[in-house]
């Protein structure tokens, strides 16, 4: 690259350089790769973000192209009864969840359980199954032998099987990262497993816990593929009107609305979550 | 085999400074260690002269060539790290003959070179293993071939020793003395171990914020320090701040005094120092002798004190004595230390040799 | 001597047996409710559907028994391998899209990035689901919509690029890229970077030190990506049908959703399901030998 002009030999006398260059930038050309590359990861955040922001632009649009906050309540009343399914839904789906993915976890870790790496294997393969498979086996199945069509039950345990190994992975996250003293103290102090369990191990394996509900919460929450298979003819989650309404009824800005208001409402637990407990359960989990 | 020349190096980062216009030169061929403790800017400045920091003002020059903007690739320079760094996936003969497979050289060059390579660390026959089959000190080794088989004209050290046990550091830093003598290639050195610095270098470059506190020779540094930071860095010392009061004798006899810590000493100054300049007078603890009874009356400074701590350290015994307010440390060898061990109360103190250096602030 | 015991041994050494065994079972009551749930909506399901594409499809219910038959899979082989060959396509091309930009993203993002939570904050968009990002994009490409003056300026009419094979394969690899980026991203943090700027000073070119140190060291993330991409892209619904043309609607896990519960053609649509299954299994147990992920001891 550049060399250095004129030199008299090694004792010819330079001046040292001027103090106005100090923490001047120089445009070289490492300068300008950093440019790129954080320009590069700026274009593509704006990319994930673009899809949002179209519909939240557009959401705001009426009839007649004017700014309507109409849209809204719009949501909340006609479509208040898909959002409240939403939420129901959710909230069952992520309480069975806990309570089947909280034992096995603490099994997984705490005991020598045979073959537990089968095991742990065989409860994550819901991930790795097409929702679409999933779905047609669990119609079918609700038809034929569960007799579970016309209730929220086959729903919910539809949501239920596709997310429990979800939590899984944060839980044992944290378990694992719980040293056993603590449990071995309180035992030594007189606790049984049960009182050790719920006053010590939960407590402080909270962060794992409400990593994994809030996980399981985003995806069940926005769920529409396995939801469009299995639920009952009265029940509409929201995701799932969006669904119909986009494939029927075009583009509206009503839907954009519930769109945007579910993103948001997925946006805004997300954010509470890393706000309140940091983002280091996420390990081997969808984020980084 | 170049000369390097850093003139008026800075480095930035935001609001702090790290390198504060530093400029230093470095012979052909010569040892140079920059010594400091953490923070202090020199691992800073060994990553510029690599290029991979880049400054934020000053200029770098190898043999006269500015160097500056020359990514690290082309500056054919040998960066030994803290870690060794092999790469895990290549052998042993792979690591050591990647610089010269990215430059294209053929097959045979570069394993004929890697076998010379071997040799001159002492482990020939090692080609194929893989690094994680070496223990630190080889991989270490392995790392010293690696570098020296691109032939580069600048060798750079980053505390490349402070990760292995003491015994291997011992023997691993006369290899990479006995190394850069033996192919002659210009050295800088980083460290935050004294001994260390001084054992293997030419000179030694003793940095501190990000400046410079002096440049020399050990004996230089050790026996002449300049700044009141080198004085206490480099080995232990005893400083009492004080103020000439005046100068007697000439020549041969010059002597400053100084006024310090209540007692009146005298110094050979050789700077000029006039009277009421704030200074403060560094003895060494070797410097000092225990008195017996009267005598000592050869000494130019003889003071008395009390007896706070005797310390038996193995090789040496470590005095802790109470002079006139102030704590001064006396080293003590020999067959002294042993009968210092019953001493208690009262001891006086001999000394000659002060350093002075003018007061800081 | 040793004092008596005051329980004969034989009923100590059982009451002891006892409580070893009865431990041993506290761990299987733990898993037990996962282990059920599991079996009863995901195994026994996928086990009567592949049953149930043996069977002729008509025949499920009679009474006099269930005819075995490949008659469906010989349909799906017949009429429906482009669909199958469809879904190929998307996930493939999803796949290399996802490859193309989402391994130089890590490596900006492990190695340059300070502001990692800020950008681990826009990553979660995607995760909320293919049809937010499906229905954005197609918004934006409508005639009348955003994107409109800019078609306009470059001469393409709004319709070849909306209900098109791109658009599609762009929202998918939307969707799946912060899978592509956990896993790379998590390879590229195991590899020391003091190994990067040790080849650099051994004089090798950037593109040098990716070749030949970089991705070696992080080939198994880069490949445990690419499937999982690849497999979750196989079951794709949305971005298809709001963004394909008819070609892209023909994907299989709609067609098997079309076949399944509003034609109730249980038969072939199994058949469908079950290929699909296959196809996932076999992505998931390549990319689970790659990925380094052990969580469990």
């Amino acid at each position: 690259m550049t060399a250095s002009t004129a030199s008299s030999g090694p004792s010819a006398v330079r001046a040292p350089a001027p103090r106005s260059m100090v923490g001047r930038r120089r445009l070289t050309s490492r300068r300008m790769v950093d440019i790129v590359s954080h320009g590069y990861i700026w274009l593509c955040l704006f990319v994930f973000v673009t899809p949002f922001l179209a519909l939240l632009v557009y959401s705001f649009t009426g009839p007649g192209g004017t700014y309507a906050i109409e849209n809204f309540q719009y949501v909340l009343g006609s479509f208040g009864e898909n959002l409240w399914w939403s939420l129901r839904i959710s909230g069952l789906s992520i309480a069975i969840d806990l309570a089947i993915a909280l034992p096995a976890a603490y099994a997984i870790v705490r005991y020598p359980v045979p073959g537990k790496r089968l095991i742990f294997s065989v409860l994550s393969l819901p991930l790795y199954v097409p929702g679409a498979v999933i779905g047609l086996s669990l119609v079918i199945t609700y038809n034929f032998t569960y007799h579970l069509t016309t209730s929220m039950w086959g729903l919910v345990f539809a949501m239920v099987v596709g997310t429990f190994p979800l939590m899984l992975t944060p839980i044992i996250v944290a378990l694992k990262d719980l040293p056993i003293a603590f449990e071995e103290a309180a035992e030594c102090l007189g606790a049984g497993r049960w009182t050790t369990f719920w006053r010590i191990v939960f407590p402080l394996i909270g962060p794992g816990v409400s990593a994994g509900l809030m996980l399981a919460f985003i995806i069940v929450f926005n769920e529409y593929l396995v939801t469009l298979f299995v639920h009952p003819s009265e029940i509409t989650t929201a995701p799932l009107r969006i669904f119909n309404l986009v494939r029927t009824a075009g583009l509206l800005p009503t839907t954009a609305a519930l769109a945007v208001t579910m993103q948001l409402i997925s946006l805004a637990s997300v954010l509470l979550f890393f706000r309140v407990f940091g983002t280091r359960y996420f390990k081997g989990t969808y984020l980084i | 085999m170049s000369t390097v020349r850093l003139e008026s190096i800075t480095k930035h980062y935001g609001q702090t400074v790290a390198v504060d216009e530093l400029s230093l030169d470095v012979a052909d061929g010569e040892f140079v260690t920059l010594l400091g403790p953490s923070g202090c800017g020199k691992t800073t400045t060994l990553r510029m002269v690599a290029g991979l920091v880049e400054p934020t003002d000053g200029r770098i020059f190898f043999d006269d060539q500015d160097v500056t903007d020359i990514p690290p690739r082309k500056r054919n320079i040998g960066f030994v790290f803290q870690t060794p760094a092999l790469f895990p996936h290549l052998s042993v003969a792979d690591n050591i003959g990647f610089g010269l497979s990215v430059k294209g050289s053929s097959k045979s060059a570069i394993a004929e070179r890697v076998e010379v390579m071997l040799a001159m660390v002492g482990m020939p026959g090692y080609g194929r293993r893989l690094p994680a089959q070496l223990s630190g000190g080889q991989q270490q080794r392995v790392a010293l071939a690696r570098v020296l088989a691109t032939d580069p004209r600048v060798l750079l050290f980053d505390e490349p020793l402070s990760a292995l046990d003491k015994n291997l550091r011992d023997t691993l830093k006369y290899s990479i003395l006995e190394l850069q003598r033996r192919t002659g290639k210009t050295a800088i050195y980083v460290t935050h171990d004294q001994s260390e610095a001084f054992a293997i270098s030419d000179r030694i470059v003793v940095m501190n914020a990000g400046r410079i506190e002096q440049i020399g020779t050990q004996t230089d540094i050790y026996l002449h320090p300049r700044t009141p930071y080198v004085a206490e860095f480099i080995g232990a010392n005893n400083g009492l701040p004080g103020t000439v009061s005046g100068h007697v004798g000439e020549g041969d006899d010059a002597r400053v005094l100084v006024e310090a810590g209540g007692h009146a000493l005298r110094a050979r100054g050789r700077d000029g120092f006039a009277a009421g300049d704030a200074v403060v007078a560094y003895i060494r603890p070797e410097d000092i002798q225990i008195l017996d009874g009267e005598g000592g009356a050869h000494f130019e400074n003889v003071l008395e004190g009390t007896i706070d701590r005797v310390i038996f350290e193995g090789p040496t015994a470590q005095l802790r004595v109470h002079v006139g307010g102030r704590e001064l440390r006396v080293d003590v060898s020999g067959n002294q230390r042993l009968t210092l061990m019953q001493r208690d109360g009262r001891i006086r103190l001999g000394f000659d040799d002060i350093t002075l250096i003018a007061a800081p602030g | 001597m040793a004092t008596p015991l005051t329980v004969p041994l034989p009923q100590l050494q059982r009451e002891t047996r006892g409580r070893e065994r009865r431990a041993r079972l506290v761990p299987l009551a733990l898993l037990g409710p996962a282990i059920a749930v599991t079996l009863l909506f995901l195994y026994y399901p996928l086990v009567f559907i592949v049953r149930m594409s043996f069977t002729l499809a008509d025949t499920f219910l009679r009474p006099t028994g269930a005819v075995t038959t490949i008659s469906n899979y010989v349909a799906m082989v017949d009429r429906y391998l482009p669909n199958l060959l469809v879904t190929l396509q998307l996930a493939s091309l999803a796949t290399l899209v996802d490859l193309v930009f989402g391994v130089p993203f890590a490596y900006v993002l492990v190695r340059k990035v300070r502001y990692r939570n800020l950008v681990r904050a826009f990553m979660v968009f995607p995760m909320f689901g293919a049809l937010y990002i499906a229905f954005g994009m197609r918004f934006i490409l409508l005639p009348g919509g955003p994107a409109t003056p800019l078609f306009e300026a470059l001469g393409i009419p709004n319709t070849s690029v909306l209900y098109s094979l791109p658009s599609v394969v762009f929202a998918m690899s939307i969707f799946t890229f912060p899978f592509m980026v956990m896993n790379v991203g998590t390879a590229l943090s195991n590899v020391d970077p003091t190994l990067e700027e040790a080849a650099a000073c051994l004089g090798a070119r950037p593109m040098q030190t990716f070749r030949r140190v970089l991705l070696p060291l992080t080939r198994a993330g880069i490949v445990a990506g690419a499937l999982m991409v690849f497999g979750w892209s196989l079951g794709t619904f949305a971005e298809p049908l709001l963004l394909g043309s008819v070609n892209e609607q023909k994907t299989l896990a709609w067609t098997l959703y079309l076949k399944g519960v509003i034609q109730l053609d249980y038969g072939l649509s199994t058949a469908m399901g079950v290929v699909l299954l296959i196809l996932a299994f076999a992505v998931t147990y390549f990319s689970l030998r790659y990925s380094r992920g052990a969580l469990v001891e």
